[in-house]
């Protein structure tokens, strides 16, 4: 029984490794701040095993151009980087190819680097494909997101909240244990009959 | 008896239909051809209504501060009925519902700061157009909440 289940999925595995293609995933965006480093990622999954031929290419094309040009290849298990375009002497090779890691690392951002950087990864015999970008923003200042601080003042009203009544729970449990003496152990609590029988006295009830 | 506690109950979950149409609708204020308001704003382009943003001339602490508070006014008033349903049954006889009371409580405050700032910064240039669904729903919240808030704080358990 265990002996056909395995020999079915074995078939089946080697069935979907002819039928799906290689995945490059990266970023979808990356923003970044002018005069920093910026490491764009690049990973992909594939049914074969790491193949010695992995390649990776990275191209960039700029905003409002119509073509890219190649900045980065991995092949043959070396880095060629870019030594005459746009990014001479700022590109460096960051990645692990053996563990499926294409990413390079670009130093020193201009506004003129803004645009989108395709990387394509092929993995022999699997090289049927689409390869993936990441779009780079270059800001002078790093805008915050739409939404954080709502999403922070909410965190934080709610989060005040929880301590006070955390805070109120932890005195009435101290009081009742007779830990602190404070005055307001003398009038009794409106509270839901927990610590009721601690109060000698009734409570004020309106 | 238990015909009072179906129309608390009731009210509590209108308030909460109430304050989540508000928050969730964009349609604060509205024009024949727009519809605006607190998340983005709906503009009527050639028969097809589109997504786009709000304008950046809105000042923007004061849009935070009253997406933030009407976010805030649906959590209380959801908390509010868990609480409510818990204190029934646990609440000894003769109690009043306090906790309950303090989460609208919460959410009444909320949504009073939502639809007054709302009320007092935005759209106060004589610009064309009129406050829209969402608006009168908040308003109309703050008094349903006002009302179940008092209820609760109001109400003895009656049988144990």
């Amino acid at each position: 029984m265990l002996s056909v289940l395995a020999l079915t999925s074995v078939v089946l595995l080697g069935i979907a490794s002819q039928i799906t293609a290689i995945v490059v995933y990266t970023s979808w965006e990356r923003h970044a701040l002018v005069g920093s480093d910026v490491r764009l990622s690049c990973s992909f999954f594939s049914w074969q095993w790491t193949s010695p031929d992995v390649t990776f290419s990275w191209q960039y094309r700029p905003d409002g151009a119509k073509e890219g040009i190649s900045i980065f290849h991995y092949g043959g298990g070396a880095a060629y980087v870019d030594n005459k375009g746009p990014f001479r002497d700022r590109l460096e090779f960051v990645g692990n190819p053996s563990r499926r890691d294409g990413s390079i690392l670009i130093k020193n951002l201009d506004f003129s680097d803004n645009g989108t950087f395709t990387c394509d990864a092929k993995n022999p015999p699997d090289i049927v494909g689409r390869p993936s970008s990441v779009r780079l923003l270059v800001f002078e200042k790093v805008p915050v997101q739409a939404g954080v601080v709502t999403g922070a003042i909410i965190g934080v009203v709610l989060g005040l909240l929880i301590l006070i009544v955390a805070i109120y729970y932890l005195m009435r449990f101290l009081v009742a244990r007779r830990v602190f003496s404070l005055s307001m152990s003398k009038h009794g609590k409106k509270g839901k009959g927990k610590e009721g029988s601690q109060q000698k006295q009734a409570g004020p009830l309106k | 008896m238990l015909v009072l506690l179906a129309a608390i109950f009731l009210l509590h979950i209108a308030c909460i239909c109430l304050l989540l149409a508000a928050t969730i609708h964009n349609a604060w204020w509205m024009t024949d051809s727009m519809s605006t308001d607190i998340w983005s704003r709906w503009i009527l382009i050639g028969g097809n209504w589109n997504y786009t943003e709000i304008p950046a001339h809105y000042p923007k602490e004061y849009l935070q501060a009253v997406q933030a508070s009407s976010v805030l006014a649906c959590i209380f008033c959801i908390l509010g009925l868990f609480v409510f349903v818990a204190q029934l049954y646990t609440l000894p006889k003769g109690k009043r519902f306090l906790f309950t009371g303090a989460f609208q409580l919460l959410a009444w405050l909320c949504i009073m700061i939502a639809a007054s700032i709302y009320t007092d910064i935005f759209h106060k240039d004589k610009e064309q157009g009129w406050y829209g669904a969402s608006f009168i729903l908040a308003w109309i919240s703050v008094c349903l909440t006002f009302i179940s808030c008092i209820t609760y704080f109001v109400l003895r358990k009656k049988t144990a």
